[in-house]
């Protein structure tokens, strides 16, 4: 197969899959999810098939071979063909493969998690639209495809939260609402650059931002790539779609599959779309950094787990924006990898709060606790990747982490305004990475540990369906992290990235291997030598024993967070929606409209007097 | 061919008395003859598209030259034109078809068809003749049988709202006529393509301006500019559902921004402050349209603010246009603006027309229009929820539905041209129309609903069903008109019309015998 049949396969295949799927009646659920697993697997072997090829520029354009030279149809294709090209570099072919494996592990997940639950309406069919639109999007190379696929995935998103209580209908209104706005914003970006006379194919493009034109037009763009991604401060429909919506489909979408896309189109606008001015490297610093800080102070005061999610994955963000706006070959090295670690570990988690969500019925923390005796796979698994969210060695989410540490040490030595200040961003960074640990200590020990009340005692653990994503998802994090030095960052990452050497290099594997070692070591002296002597005492809280009914209040110690003088004012003017600039805008426009439509009170008179003064107005211009 | 175009007036025309006079005898006669008619029409305006030579021109009558002038009314396909008629007739075809379910709960029916036959008979006058007085008999015709229609429920709110719509509406009619009075008074020809000619040869002139601006007033009405649009709320809300399909989905385009383009473009010399002037509405109806949208709770009342809006968009990218030819700047821009526009008004008259018929299909089957008291609609009537969807996607401009298509080329078209204010205010009403749209998808058709009465409605009728799919289907369909090969064939050839500016003159007064 030629490479353009491959990329035509990883187009086509799913959005035709999911045309089919629209026609199998609703009652028909299982099968239709069978079909699409099955459209998910054909699709990940065909990415893998893609990913393996070389670099090069492929025309879509299908079918001309069928039709008659002489037909008027081939003057129709010929015309199209300027627009129709595609760009199967290295960073696309990444995206691509990682596509496919999300779209067929969340769509084998699905199957277990919404078999029995309400199913939103056609599900399956725009699961696989999207995955088809999004390998559309990343190959794309004329920015008005590119625009074009991307804009029709606010709308496959927008299907897929499919309101089914006015909650999560709003949510899913906002969300769509801040991704067409931002759709719309970067049709100006095109258009200026359209009106600035560069190629619009992206891999021609090299802007050079030097003055007021060029500069919007990067605004316009990298807005857009921001909303799609959620960084701040664009961010706020990421944790209500995640409160609201299916877990699969918050798996899905928020945590792999728009981190990909918005953060795919930051690598190519940071790095070969446009040539970033300081100033702007700086900007983007800055909105990296607070990304992560402020998703993750609002993670640590959520007591709803589906939001403290939502809201990490906001914060992850921020360490890839900050990886690429350094510009170096280690930094975009570091946010491509964070990129794809953040995808395994983000929805992987989400999985996990799916299942805990589906057995139990509830979302507040508080609600629950103790749930590793009665879901040990679903435990394990949320260990694995909330480490690896928190950056623990030997995870992956250390090794991405550390490259960008490294990349911010390295970006220092520059001259510049930005490198100056590369402590900053450096100690705000770690930071981040720190609060991200305690709002996952929040998690871990809010659900899984403590006291299990009684009525989660039946719950089983043991759905295939279910559990298989989150171990293969589980491994992948434990792979990509053991061997990311010595496999995955060489054979995967620099390819894209291009070659760097860093001071700080992380043997990965052999870490890994004292990492093993020292945890049996602890484990053989524990058997050894403590072991029989262990007293088992009945635990004490404020001076009395405590009751087990007592519960275990994990959630309460962070109030102390949310009541600290600054922050408290914050949390407080956050919590009246101050800071998400759709309520703000929502709030300016509908107030607009009550002024005017208080204009309109239906009385004959005023409105000829409306004709009238317009009739006069006009005359006086124009005379 | 050039036979066939007066049938594009008598065949309506004649169609209003025949069910006029004989619906005594047969009841059902206005209901089969409309839509069969319609049909007809439909087929015989998409034949002119593939006309041999670009403008065809019919002279009734057969009149003389008296003095060098052309004194008899003539009518004209150009590219247009055509365009206009395919438009008319084709929504006046779903719209009639969708009818005969939706009209059966009023009484007189017959005049309903009537009426129905003479506002297309009126709207496809207007778009075809040449001569400047008989466009505003047409003209008259129709918005005449519109006010009739309007007050068709003769309720308390529709009486009201046609009431108000004549008083406005007259008001227009007299602008109008003044300016053509004024015109005739001083070119001495009433023939647009001769008054061209005469306007060239006198040069600048006070009058003329004066007159540019009553008829940008009255037509402006017609097409409810701000501040001009008043009466439109009321009477596209009031009126019943495919008579709202009608009037924001042609009739304000026929009578409105056709007759503007027309003039403006072909007979008057274009300058720079009229242009700017056109514009600058276009670009305020949009921004004031959409707010005033926003805040609605009335469903029906929301879509028409919007027509309001969307017309904005369209005049804004013909105005664009104007004035970059008007300063003499780059055609090929002027061209994408007013490609933009004509584009745009072709897709508003498909979703417009859907969505009103979506909102008459709620009507009819749960007798509310405020979105407050529905919801959870998309389970009972799916295929309204589907087509709807796809409308109120187009008319956001979310890809891969025509909207897109053509706001992208107005966008484009005003950044390219240096309108960088109006690129950012067409983007930002666009992001405001997805929300408000979005907003009635959340509360008429998706969530709980909040009926009283809590009887299962079904889905509408299959009269009513099979145009909504088809307009579906069109809002999709139309995104084929960027596409080169499609372009070339609807669209260009009006573009064409427009941008050369006088060449309109020199075929039709060539032609005359």
């Amino acid at each position: 197969m030629s490479t353009q049949n491959v990329l035509h396969m990883v187009i086509i295949l799913p959005v035709l899959a999911g045309m089919v799927l629209f026609l199998i009646p609703r009652q028909y659920f299982y099968t239709k999810g069978i079909l699409a697993c099955l459209a998910a697997l054909i699709n990940l072997v065909f990415s893998v098939l893609l990913f393996g090829r070389s670099s090069e520029m492929i025309n879509i354009c299908v079918g001309k071979e069928l039709i008659p030279a002489t037909s008027a149809l081939q003057a129709v294709i010929a015309q199209a063909e300027s627009f129709m090209m595609m760009n199967s570099d290295g960073l696309g072919r990444l995206i691509v493969l990682f596509v496919g494996l999300f779209t067929f592990v969340i769509c084998v997940y699905s199957l277990g998690y919404l078999f029995s639950r309400t199913r939103p309406k056609h599900y399956f069919s725009w699961f696989m639209i999207t995955a088809g639109f999004s390998n559309g999007a990343v190959m794309a190379d004329h920015v008005l495809l590119f625009i074009f696929f991307w804009g029709i995935l606010g709308l496959t998103l927008y299907k897929l939260v499919r309101g089914h209580n006015s909650l999560s209908a709003s949510a899913a209104k906002k969300t769509f609402i801040l991704i067409g706005a931002s759709d719309g914003i970067m049709i100006l970006g095109v258009a200026l650059i359209w009106h600035l006379g560069y190629p619009l194919s992206m891999s021609s493009m090299s802007i050079t931002t030097g003055n007021a034109l060029p500069v919007a037009a990067f605004i316009c763009l990298v807005i857009g790539a921001f909303t799609k991604a959620g960084a701040f401060p664009f961010h706020s429909w990421v944790p209500d779609y995640a409160s609201y919506a299916p877990a699969s489909s918050s798996a899905f979408m928020p945590a792999s599959l728009d981190k990909l896309l918005g953060i795919y189109f930051i690598a190519r606008l940071f790095n070969q779309m446009f040539i970033l001015n300081e100033w702007i490297t700086l900007v983007m610093l800055i909105v990296g950094v607070s990304t992560i800080i402020i998703g993750v102070m609002m993670a640590l005061v959520q007591h709803n787990y589906k939001r403290l999610l939502g809201y990490h994955a906001v914060s992850q963000v921020g360490y890839m924006v900050t990886g690429f706006a350094l510009g170096t070959p280690l930094g975009i090295a570091g946010g491509l990898f964070h990129m794809l670690n953040n995808a395994i570990y983000k929805s992987g988690l989400f999985l996990v709060a799916g299942r805990v969500e589906r057995h139990t019925g509830r979302n507040m923390i508080e609600d629950l606790g103790g749930l590793s005796k009665v879901m040990p796979v679903t435990f394990f698994a949320a260990v694995v990747f909330s480490l690896a969210i928190a950056g623990i060695p030997p995870l992956n989410g250390f090794a991405s982490k550390w490259l960008i540490y490294q990349g911010i040490i390295e970006f220092g030595k520059g001259e510049g305004v930005a490198n100056q200040l590369w402590i900053v961003w450096l100690v705000l960074a770690m930071f981040g990475s720190a609060l991200t640990l305690a709002s996952f200590v929040k998690f871990l020990s809010g659900i899984f540990l403590g006291h299990l009340k009684d009525v989660y005692l039946t719950i089983k653990d043991n759905r295939f369906l279910l559990c298989a994503p989150q171990i293969l998802l589980a491994a992948l994090c434990i792979v990509f992290g053991v061997f990311a030095a010595e496999w995955v960052i060489p054979k995967i990452i620099v390819s894209v990235s291009g070659e760097f050497s860093y001071t700080g290099v992380w043997e990965s594997a052999t870490v890994s291997l004292m990492v093993a070692l020292s945890i049996i070591l602890g484990l053989l002296i524990y058997v050894l030598f403590v072991g029989k002597k262990v007293r088992i005492d009945k635990p004490f809280m404020l001076g009395e024993q405590a009751d087990h009914r007592a519960g275990f209040p994990v959630a309460e110690f962070y109030k102390t967070i949310s009541e600290t003088p600054f922050l408290r004012f914050m949390y407080k003017a956050a919590e009246k929606k101050y800071f998400d600039i759709y309520e703000v805008a929502r709030g300016a426009v509908l107030g607009v409209s009550k002024g005017l439509s208080w204009l309109h009170q239906g009385i004959l008179p005023v409105y000829m007097i409306w004709i009238i003064a317009g009739l006069l107005i006009m005359l006086l211009i124009v005379m | 061919m050039t036979a066939w175009i007066p049938l594009l007036v008598i065949l309506p025309l004649s169609g209003a008395f025949l069910i006029a006079i004989f619906s005594g005898m047969f009841k059902r006669i206005g209901g089969i003859l409309t839509p069969l008619f319609m049909l007809i029409l439909t087929c015989l305006g998409f034949m002119f598209f593939f006309r041999e030579t670009d403008v065809l021109v019919y002279h009734i009558g057969g009149w003389e030259l008296y003095n060098g002038i052309p004194v008899g009314i003539h009518f004209v396909v150009d590219g247009l034109s055509v365009l206009m008629v395919a438009i008319i007739n084709l929504m006046g075809f779903l719209a009639s078809f969708y009818s005969v379910s939706y009209i059966r709960k009023f009484t007189g029916e017959k005049y309903y068809y009537a009426l129905f036959c003479l506002m297309v008979a009126g709207m496809n006058g207007v778009v075809l003749t040449g001569d400047l007085f008989n466009m505003f008999i047409f003209l008259e015709i129709a918005v005449i049988s519109s006010y009739a229609l309007v007050a068709f429920g003769i309720e308390r709110e529709e009486l009201e709202a046609s009431f108000k719509y004549q008083v406005l509406g007259g008001v227009a009619s007299l602008v109008i006529l003044l300016g053509i009075a004024l015109i005739y008074w001083n070119t001495g020809t009433l023939n647009i393509a001769d008054i061209a000619i005469v306007l060239k040869e006198n040069g600048d002139n006070k009058l003329i301006s004066f007159v540019q601006v009553l008829l940008i007033a009255g037509f402006g009405l017609k097409a409810a500019m701000i501040p001009f649009h008043a009466w439109l709320p009321d009477a596209h809300s009031s009126a019943p559902s495919p008579i709202s399909a009608m009037l924001s989905g042609v009739l304000i385009k026929a009578v409105g921004v056709y007759a503007i383009m027309r003039l403006f473009f072909n007979m008057f010399t274009l300058s720079y402050e009229i242009s700017m002037l056109i514009t600058v509405i276009g670009a305020v109806s949009m921004v004031g349209g959409v707010l005033l949208a926003v805040g609605q709770w009335d469903f029906k009342r929301l879509l028409a603010y919007h027509s309001i809006s969307q017309m904005g968009y369209v005049v804004l990218g013909v105005g664009m246009g104007m004035v970059i030819l008007s300063v003499g700047g780059s055609r090929d821009v002027a061209v994408l603006a007013i490609a933009g526009g004509l584009y745009h008004m072709v897709n508003h008259a498909v979703f417009k027309g859907l969505l009103f018929l979506n909102a008459g299909a709620v009507e009819y089957k749960t007798g509310t229009r405020m979105l407050r008291e529905m919801g959870g609609l998309s389970n009972n009537m799916p295929l309204t929820s589907a087509t709807y969807f796809s409308a109120s996607m187009a008319i956001s401009g979310i890809p891969p539905f025509n909207g897109f298509f053509s706001k992208l080329l107005i966008i484009i078209a005003a950044v390219q041209g240096g309108f960088y204010l109006m690129a950012i205010l067409a983007v930002v009403v666009s992001i405001i129309t997805l929300a408000s749209f979005l907003k009635v998808h959340r509360y008429a058709f998706i969530g709980f609903s909040r009926f009283k009465n809590k009887k299962m409605f079904g889905e509408a009728p299959f009269g009513m069903g099979l145009p909504m799919v088809i307009l579906a289907v069109l809002c999709l369909g139309l995104s084929l008109l960027i596409i080169p090969f499609f372009r070339d064939i609807f669209l260009s050839p009006a573009v064409n019309t427009l941008i050369h500016t006088l060449d309109y003159s020199q075929p039709i007064l060539g032609l005359l015998p």
